[in-house]
């Protein structure tokens, strides 16, 4: 099964997330802020991460540009109710940026595509 | 992803005020050691008073170009102290700097990868300057380049990419990336470092290292390159051969040499014996490059030393002191001693009955009296000791440093020679 973790210091929206993720066939895992999400990454080892932008403390670009120091090839959903980091270069590495909206189906539908494109790439290829 | 990022400018082509320098400035230059053993290449002396780097950050100034990052990588104290002391001419007020950056390690614990790692790993100040194009120099390269040139016909050809290339004989084709045109110097294909080309065939367009950018595209090909594991992480290599695969504009921009009397003459100081001959250029009669153009001059730091003198006119046998096709910084006293087709750095002394012929001497060598110096690099504060004698006997130069294949002796700075006099 793959999993998939999901960081956002919103506890509702993870529960939302965790529970339609659910249902499309995933295992989910949590984080409630950007360091906790960088320890949950090396200990679980997701196959894709939903990754909120504005968190106390760390914030999700800086959580990402570390993991991706840590494993270039897991792929990052930048998931976030702002519009205007879409802009922001930092943001770039990100394989998909998501405005959180009145439903979960950009994401739903984000995530599946990634899932299933890593499935038919060889090694090295993205 | 298609983000788009760009911001239309209404400035004159001629102005560089939307434009942005990194300098990758963190070549080891593994083959120039000794002289890289403590600094990294683009720190290394050149001409008695310059530092390699000088002549990038020289094209960047003549150009008007002053929003410079300088990337440094390994030992880069020598660099950084060269910079802060020799190029702190910007005005920040006018929205000018030179920054040196270390690598930063709160994004990437390694050393950088390659040339696009280096600016994947800087994105954040691209981030926070936001320039629209991005231009990527070599802090390696001894050349002059007015860069305006390359952003107007950047512009007027609405590419993604601009590559500078200069045209090489088929022979020397081996050493570079070289590039595939279509009629309008667009760039089709590329090929590192072909080894198979026939030397007599037709001279090749040479991929120079320096890169104009679209600063949208160029972050976007760094970024993937950078989930990418099966690359090199180089622009050469890896990114602008995808950039031209996925359709891009990549154009290449012909470099035309800047200054009195522009010549396409552009050297990257590879070895010990390819910096020997391009400092032997700088004292012959008509070099292929030149120190003394007020067009485009190249700039250094400062040096707060008086005239270079020369003392003892000949009244005792052979002691005069003289230099003859040579390069003599402030600072030195030539004190009796015969210097010929040589460089003395800032500060040297050649004392009496001396001879020093074809040699490099970077600040504060000091040859003694009755010494020998001839076909050698010597790095900064060496003593040569009374009677000693470099370039003279190859056995005894091999046994104690290192030595070309050419036969050039090179002595690292702080070499103690007392004891093997």
């Amino acid at each position: 099964m793959r999993r998939i973790l999901i960081v956002d210091d919103e506890r509702h929206l993870r529960l939302l997330y965790r529970r339609e993720l659910e249902d499309d066939g995933y295992q989910v895992v949590e984080a409630a802020n950007a360091e906790e999400g960088i320890r949950a990454f090396e200990q679980q080892r997701p196959d894709l991460i939903v990754m909120d932008i504005r968190m106390p403390g760390m914030n999700g670009l800086e959580a990402m540009a570390r993991i991706l120091d840590k494993d270039r090839r897991v792929p990052i959903v930048l998931n976030t109710a702002f519009d205007s980091y879409r802009d922001d270069f930092t943001s770039w590495a990100a394989d998909a940026y998501v405005t959180k909206g009145p439903d979960t189906e950009e994401l739903r539908r984000t995530v599946r595509k990634l899932l299933e494109e890593r499935e038919h790439l060889g090694p090295g290829e993205l | 992803m298609e983000r788009s990022a760009s911001r239309n400018a209404a400035l004159h082509p001629d102005t560089l005020k939307t434009v942005l320098a990194f300098v990758l400035a963190g070549g080891k230059g593994e083959r120039l050691y000794p002289l890289t053993k403590d600094r990294s290449k683009p720190a290394v002396p050149f001409g008695g008073t310059y530092r390699i780097i000088d002549f990038t950050l020289s094209n960047c100034v003549n150009s008007g170009l002053k929003r410079i990052c300088v990337l440094t990588q390994y030992k880069a104290h020598s660099l950084m102290r060269h910079v802060k002391e020799g190029w702190h001419l910007f005005a920040s007020e006018l929205g000018e700097f030179i920054y040196t950056i270390p690598p930063q390690l709160r994004v990437g614990s390694t050393w950088y990868l390659g040339t696009a790692d280096a600016i994947y790993q800087n994105v954040y100040t691209l981030e926070e300057e936001r320039p629209e194009h991005t231009l990527i120099l070599s802090g390696d390269h001894i050349y002059r380049m007015d860069y305006r040139d390359m952003f107007a016909e950047h512009l007027a050809r609405e590419a993604d990419v601009t590559i500078a290339v200069l045209e090489v004989p088929a022979r020397e084709a081996s050493r570079f990336g070289v590039l595939e045109l279509g009629p309008n110097r667009e760039v089709i294909g590329f090929r590192e470092k072909p080894q198979d080309l026939d030397p007599a065939g037709p001279s090749v367009v040479a991929n120079m290292g320096v890169y104009l950018f679209r600063t949208d595209v160029l972050v976007q090909s760094v970024c993937r390159d950078a989930r990418r594991d099966d690359t090199h992480h180089d622009f050469g290599h890896d990114v602008l051969p995808g950039l031209v695969r996925a359709g891009a504009r990549v154009q290449a921009h012909v470099f035309r040499g800047a200054g009195a009397s522009p010549t396409p003459f552009w050297m990257d100081i590879g070895t010990l014996d390819a910096y020997f001959d391009a400092s032997m250029d700088l004292i012959s009669v008509s070099p292929q490059f030149t120190l003394y153009d007020r067009v485009w001059p190249i700039r250094s730091a400062a040096i707060q030393a008086p005239p270079a003198k020369f003392v003892f006119a000949g009244g005792e046998k052979g002691r005069i002191g003289e230099a003859h096709d040579s390069l003599v910084s402030p600072g030195c006293i030539v004190s009796g001693g015969h210097v010929e087709r040589s460089i003395l750095g800032p500060g040297c002394r050649i004392n009496s009955w001396s001879v020093v012929e074809d040699a490099i001497l970077m600040d504060g060598v000091e040859v003694g009296r009755h010494a020998v110096v001839k076909r050698a690099i010597i790095d900064k504060g060496v003593r040569i000791p009374p009677g000693f004698q470099v370039g003279v006997d190859p056995e005894a130069d091999r046994r104690r440093f290192t030595v070309t294949e050419r036969g050039l002796v090179a002595i690292p700075k702080g070499e103690n020679l007392e004891g093997l006099a």
